[in-house]
């Protein structure tokens, strides 16, 4: 196993007038998990792709270990990967499929065959080991992939998306499947997603990108608790964190005639124009004062219920959407046994949660 | 249910007779080269006596032997060449996005729709001011060109329809860039290079147009099959019985092509297009 280090790596496509990924800077542990996300096109593949040789890295270095592998071919890199589609050899059986790269690498014909049945133990493929891909289901394929890469022992595993193609049981099953193997194994895992509650329950650190640029490296709590710019605030969290617009005055900062609760000695340092981030569990339900909710959608989750709705901050800002003036979207969490429909009214106040606040022009988080 | 199984029926007789208009030709081929020459001229459609002298003499008196293997040069020669051309040429375009990349196979494609008669006396001058070798090499060189079209396009369409991420998850195991082409997309697209290949062995060893031309000036054992078998009309007679028993020995290689590849064709030819 090694560390994994991006140096300034940088990949800009022939003619394109920016770069798919910009000169980034990430060092990857020993043994670590580090999960990527990030929306379509942010570069979390290709920087993947980068790692495993099969994306040239336009300026920078990428190293394995102390390893420059910057121009090195995917073959000579000692990784594993795990595609999207998984990318399974059509005309090989299973065994086959999960042999191959100690065949070429020339690992006699008895080591392969104990490795190959002990991943395929380890996954439960024992019994599809003679099996054609097409005659196997998508759940046993993605295994198939999985055990393919493990066999190799190499020092990292690279997933690109590897769950995308299972149905939605199937995916949280073999999300923990995959984040126990991984413990087990404890081999460095680069991975990619663009699934946040992915990102979030098997990484150890998730690496946040958008638009070629790292946003954030953190654990998962923390990018939760302390998002350092607006960006990774509103991605990270599900539903995501209402970001409205507030003033600082007269010492305190409001949402519009709502002053929220909240003293620091150094409010009078910022600046005037802030956007807040407030997580739908930071409200709570309050008899008066607060802001003023009109329920437009309710979904019931079971133990906790989302109220959707739109507040009208009377800023004098344009609305969001097709809203009216200073009016926003604000998703606020409920307890069940209170009864919400559409159509209600609620007064809702921010009650003991976190409250984020974000430079509107910069998008960086304040810390006051 | 009734009107069904007449239908059925119609439909029967119907692909029947269709099959009967284009085998009789072949049939008239076996009848005649089998008949001896004074019952060539009978009005009996199946002839008394069936004598296999006019196929002996083919190969004793007439030499046909020599024939075949220069025709089985010309469509082996023409076939390795159009591929080792072709391979490539539908790999690169099927893999890279580049410029010029839909021209490109639109003019390879252009080069199809000529006639071929129509460059029948360009292509006489070019070789002869070449001054190649021999019409065997000239011919090869011909037919590749012939069929090189059909063959990029073919496997253009396969290679694209193989997911790159294979050749990639090849590259990650431990082959090089080759080596995965060579190793995982070769085999893949194997329905479609034997399709390629089966197409271009076929119509070179049917070609006879510019087969004629260019051996004109070749001595007899030299020239392609087609042209040999061509020898038996005459300006004043014409020897049915060895051409027609010639006719059949050129047929036979084509037929048995087909026999061993016909299912593997059918999914060559539609495989790339639907994926």
């Amino acid at each position: 196993m090694a560390t994994v280090t991006f140096e300034k790596a940088e990949r800009r496509y022939p003619g394109a007038p920016t770069a798919a990924v910009r000169g980034i800077d990430l060092t990857i542990e020993d043994g670590e998990f580090m999960v990527l996300v990030g929306p379509s096109g942010c570069g979390k593949s290709t920087t993947l792709r980068m790692l495993a040789g099969l994306e040239e890295v336009t300026s920078g270095r990428i190293l394995i270990g102390d390893r420059d592998v910057t121009n090195a071919p995917p073959r000579d890199r000692d990784i594993a990967m795990v595609f999207q589609s998984y990318a399974l050899y059509p005309h090989m059986s299973v065994f086959e499929n999960m042999e191959y790269s100690l065949k070429i690498a020339k690992v006699s014909k008895e080591e392969r065959e104990r490795r190959v049945k002990a991943a395929a133990a380890l996954l439960g493929l024992a019994d599809y080991l003679d099996r054609k891909p097409k005659a196997l289901s998508g759940g046993q394929r993605q295994r198939v992939a999985m055990g393919r890469a493990i066999v190799r022992e190499p020092q990292v595993f690279c997933m690109d998306e590897p769950l995308s193609n299972l149905d939605a049981k199937m995916r949280v099953q073999t999300r923990t499947d995959i984040a126990k193997l991984q413990a087990d194994l404890g081999a460095t895992t680069v991975y990619v997603t663009h699934d946040q509650v992915e990102a979030m329950t098997m990484g150890d650190r998730v690496a946040v990108m958008n638009e070629g640029e790292l946003q954030q490296v953190a654990a998962p709590m923390e990018l939760y608790r302390r998002p350092a710019n607006l960006f990774v605030a509103g991605f990270i969290g599900s539903p995501q964190m209402n970001l409205l617009p507030a003033t600082v005055t007269g010492g305190s900062v409001r949402l519009g005639e709502y002053a929220l609760p909240l003293t620091a000695p150094a409010l009078a340092k910022l600046p005037r124009d802030l956007t807040v981030g407030l997580r739908p569990e930071a409200f709570q339900v309050v008899p008066d004062g607060g802001l003023l909710l009109d329920v437009v959608v309710v979904e019931h989750l079971g133990s906790d219920s989302y109220a959707h709705g739109t507040v009208t901050l009377g800023d004098g800002t344009a609305g969001e959407g097709t809203l009216g003036e200073g009016t926003r979207n604000l998703v606020v969490r409920v307890p069940s046994r209170q009864e919400v429909a559409k159509g209600d009214r609620l007064r809702v106040a921010v009650d003991g949660g976190d409250i984020h606040l974000f430079d509107t022009v910069t998008g960086l988080r304040l810390d006051v | 249910m009734r009107t069904s199984r007449a239908r059925t029926v119609a439909l029967a007789a119907g692909a029947y007779l269709v099959a009967i208009v284009f085998l009789l030709p072949y049939v008239e081929m076996v009848i005649t080269a089998g008949r001896t020459k004074s019952e060539l001229l009978d009005a009996n459609y199946f002839p008394k006596h069936f004598t296999f002298s006019n196929f002996t003499s083919l190969w004793s008196a007439d030499g046909l032997g020599g024939n075949i293997w220069v025709s089985l040069r010309v469509a082996g020669g023409a076939t390795l060449l159009a591929l080792l051309v072709a391979i490539p040429a539908g790999y690169y375009t099927a893999r890279h996005r580049f410029r010029g990349r839909t021209a490109f196979l639109l003019v390879v494609l252009a080069t199809q729709m000529f006639q071929p008669a129509a460059m029948l006396v360009g292509l006489q001058r070019e070789f002869v001011n070449f001054n190649l070798p021999s019409a065997t090499v000239s011919l090869i060189i011909v037919n590749a060109g012939f069929n090189l079209a059909f063959a990029i396009w073919i496997l253009n369409a396969f290679f694209s329809s193989i997911p790159v991420e294979l050749e990639e998850a090849a590259q990650v195991d431990g082959l090089s860039r080759i080596g995965a082409l060579v190793r995982i997309t070769l085999p893949l697209a194997a329905p479609g290079i034997v399709t390629a290949l089966i197409f271009t062995f076929i119509t070179a060893w049917n070609e006879f147009l510019v087969a004629l031309t260019l051996s004109l000036g070749s001595p007899p054992g030299d020239r392609p099959l087609t042209v040999a078998i061509d020898g038996y009309v005459g300006q004043y007679s014409t020897d049915w019985g060895h051409l027609f028993a010639g006719g059949l020995v050129a047929t036979v290689p084509v037929i048995i092509l087909f026999a061993l590849i016909e299912r593997r064709v059918v999914t060559g030819l539609t495989a790339g297009a639907v994926k």
